[in-house]
């Protein structure tokens, strides 16, 4: 089954346990259903399903309006980069908005383009900086439990926040591995435990770090695998915890922002002194993103394991 | 008849209350004084009802002094004093009052339109009967959002009516210094949507237009454009020695700075100033008796 059905079924699930909802969005109720994240969305329970037009920064005021008025909604979007169109709503309606007591829920749910065939547009493949820009709460997605638990915890819920989920990985089959803990708030999820290293995935690089833990386990070492879904900084001790265990980490960070989440993740880190080896893979912007490639990192996994491993 | 009258001109000598302690620098904040919209102002309130909800712009003044007719209240909140309108949180750009349906404010030209299609399909999703305004400028009408918001209103058929207070100026450019003309009747009608325009600042003929619209807009679901044609008064001319044929001023923000509190607080005799044109309901002694009480009464409330 691949990730975007998925989601779909527990975005259905989840609006249908609730009522009143406006559901909006372009084409999410004609067409290919945002490639299939909208699909089958029902109008059980007094929810209305809107296809609107083309202004995105209106619908995210609109959005706002509807959360002034106590009537929850979400607003699904093809594409991130589109919500580019609203950065005023973002942070100046937002900022008044969430000064009232609002009871009612608004979330954005736009679809990461990540794929990098798209050239210009996937330069932008992180929520990093949106949420950056107001403080807003983001949540990335990637795998079968993660969208589980952050559908249920964040999709309706009150107050606002951006949830998104990458295009590369929506159209494969889902990445099934159970976390042995998540954090109550969804803002990370741990999948291994071990003495090595420990691994940390930000953005949409999950998939990088499990390359890592197999081919560690494959070496007969372990290592510990965590993924940062949330966008914004929280509290990190839990995975400083595993770090003055292992105290060597790995720091995966597709996003090609220069306003990572991982950055302020590395600052605080710093700061404990508990780190013997760190090695932190990312990337910064260059023209090279900004034609059609495949758009994945390129990463000497033997050369740093090796360096763990002598360490 | 009378407290209309006594609205326009209790706006107005509040506004000139304000303007005495902006003039003196007691102000942190920017504020819009709203000298010459008071008609407009005291019009609106005087149409709204319980279920009716009303968005405005950085220049709010007007209609949330109107809303609670309480100057110490407003004048506090510019101060940021904790005993203000809104608790000194919001100041003056993004002024709202619940209470009072004032639903929010925005400091963000053209930023309000959207959030009030959403405030009226929230009404609507509810069942809330009433009218939704939304205060805009012939500055935000070049802003994007006006056109989006006036699509999504038609095609979600909500009873919002977009009232655009044109007073020609966006800070100191004139309408025919940075724009094309825009025709709103023309572009209301393209939509399928209603048009009125009011000119000339008389408060009677204000009120029966606008009830008219917002009747219609109700009944229909249909959203309306109401363009108000005015002057914010207090301008003036400036010379000095790099205009030495003088140059003129017409304040965005800040003082009007030549006007002070008066025995009759006209500012311009032209029907562009609501003073002037309720002369024709009221003998100038009568104005005269009414701004004298009206000034007693809120030194009484400054005490």
């Amino acid at each position: 089954m691949k990730l975007v059905n998925h989601i779909n079924e527990l975005i259905k699930i989840k609006i249908n346990e609730n009522k009143n909802i406006v559901l909006f969005g372009q084409n999410i109720n004609a067409g290919s259903c945002l490639s299939g994240l909208t699909k089958g969305l029902d109008v059980k329970k007094n929810n209305i399903i809107i296809n609107t037009q083309n202004s995105e920064n209106s619908l995210v005021g609109m959005g706002f309006g509807l959360m002034l008025q106590n009537v929850s909604s979400i607003f699904f979007m093809k594409q991130l980069d589109f919500l580019l169109l609203s950065i005023d709503q973002l942070v100046n309606t937002y900022n008044i908005v969430r000064a009232n007591r609002i009871k009612a829920s608004f979330t954005i749910f736009p679809v990461t383009v990540d794929s990098g065939f798209e050239g210009p547009q996937s330069s932008l493949n992180n929520l990093d900086d949106f949420c950056s820009i107001a403080g807003v709460d983001g949540y990335s997605m990637s795998n079968y439990f993660d969208s589980q638990s952050i559908v249920d915890k964040h999709l309706i819920r009150n107050g606002f926040r951006i949830i998104t989920a990458g295009q590369k990985d929506l159209n494969k089959d889902f990445i099934k591995i159970k976390p042995i803990k998540e954090d109550h708030n969804g803002n990370f999820f741990q999948y291994k435990i071990g003495s090595l290293v420990t691994i940390l995935c930000f953005n949409q690089s999950i998939s990088y770090g499990l390359e890592f833990t197999n081919r560690i386990t494959e070496k007969g070492f372990s290592s510990s695998l965590f993924s940062i879904n949330s966008h914004s900084i929280f509290d990190y001790s839990e995975i400083i915890k595993d770090i003055e265990k292992t105290k060597q980490v790995i720091i995966i960070d597709d996003t090609k922002s220069r306003n990572k989440t991982s950055t302020n993740f590395i600052n605080s880190m710093l700061d404990k002194k508990i780190i013997k080896k760190h090695f932190y893979i990312n990337r910064l912007f260059s023209i090279e993103t900004l034609y059609p490639c495949k758009d994945n990192l390129n990463i000497d996994y033997e050369k740093y394991i090796i360096d763990l491993i002598a360490e | 008849m009378k407290s209309i009258i006594k609205n326009i001109v209790w706006l107005r000598l509040a506004q000139l209350k304000i303007n005495d302690y902006y003039k003196l620098g007691y102000f942190k904040i920017p504020i819009h004084l709203a000298l010459g919209h008071e008609t407009i102002a005291v019009c609106v309130n005087k149409i709204m009802n319980k279920n009716d909800h009303i968005l405005l712009s950085h220049r709010n003044i007007h209609y949330n002094m109107m809303a609670t007719k309480k100057i110490k209240l407003e004048l506090n909140e510019f101060l940021l004093k904790k005993n203000g309108l809104a608790n000194g949180k919001l100041g003056s750009m993004n002024l709202s009052n619940k209470d009072k349906n004032i639903e929010y404010s925005s400091s963000i030209l053209g930023n309000n339109l959207p959030v009030a299609c959403g405030v009226t399909l929230g009404k609507k999703i509810k069942k809330t009967k009433g009218i939704t305004i939304v205060v805009t400028g012939d500055g935000a009408i070049e802003e994007g959002s006006f056109y989006e918001s006036l699509l999504f209103a038609k095609s979600l058929n909500l009873p919002l009516i977009f009232l655009v207070e044109n007073n020609e100026w966006s800070l100191g450019t004139s309408i025919k210094e940075r724009r094309c003309p825009i025709d709103l009747s023309k572009l209301s009608k393209s939509l399928g949507m209603y048009y009125s325009c009011l000119e000339g600042n008389d408060p009677y003929k204000y009120i029966i237009e606008l009830n008219k619209i917002k009747k219609q807009s109700i009944k229909n679901n249909c959203p309306s454009i109401i363009e108000v044609k005015l002057k914010t008064l207090g301008y003036w001319i400036k010379q000095d020695e790099d205009n030495p044929h003088g140059r003129f001023i017409n304040y965005h923000a800040g003082p009007a700075r030549e006007l002070k509190e008066n025995d009759f607080p006209l500012i311009e005799k032209s029907l562009y100033d609501p003073i002037f044109v309720i002369k024709k309901y009221v003998s100038k002694e009568v104005l005269i008796d009414l701004t004298k009480n009206i000034q007693k009464e809120i030194n009484r409330e400054m005490l």
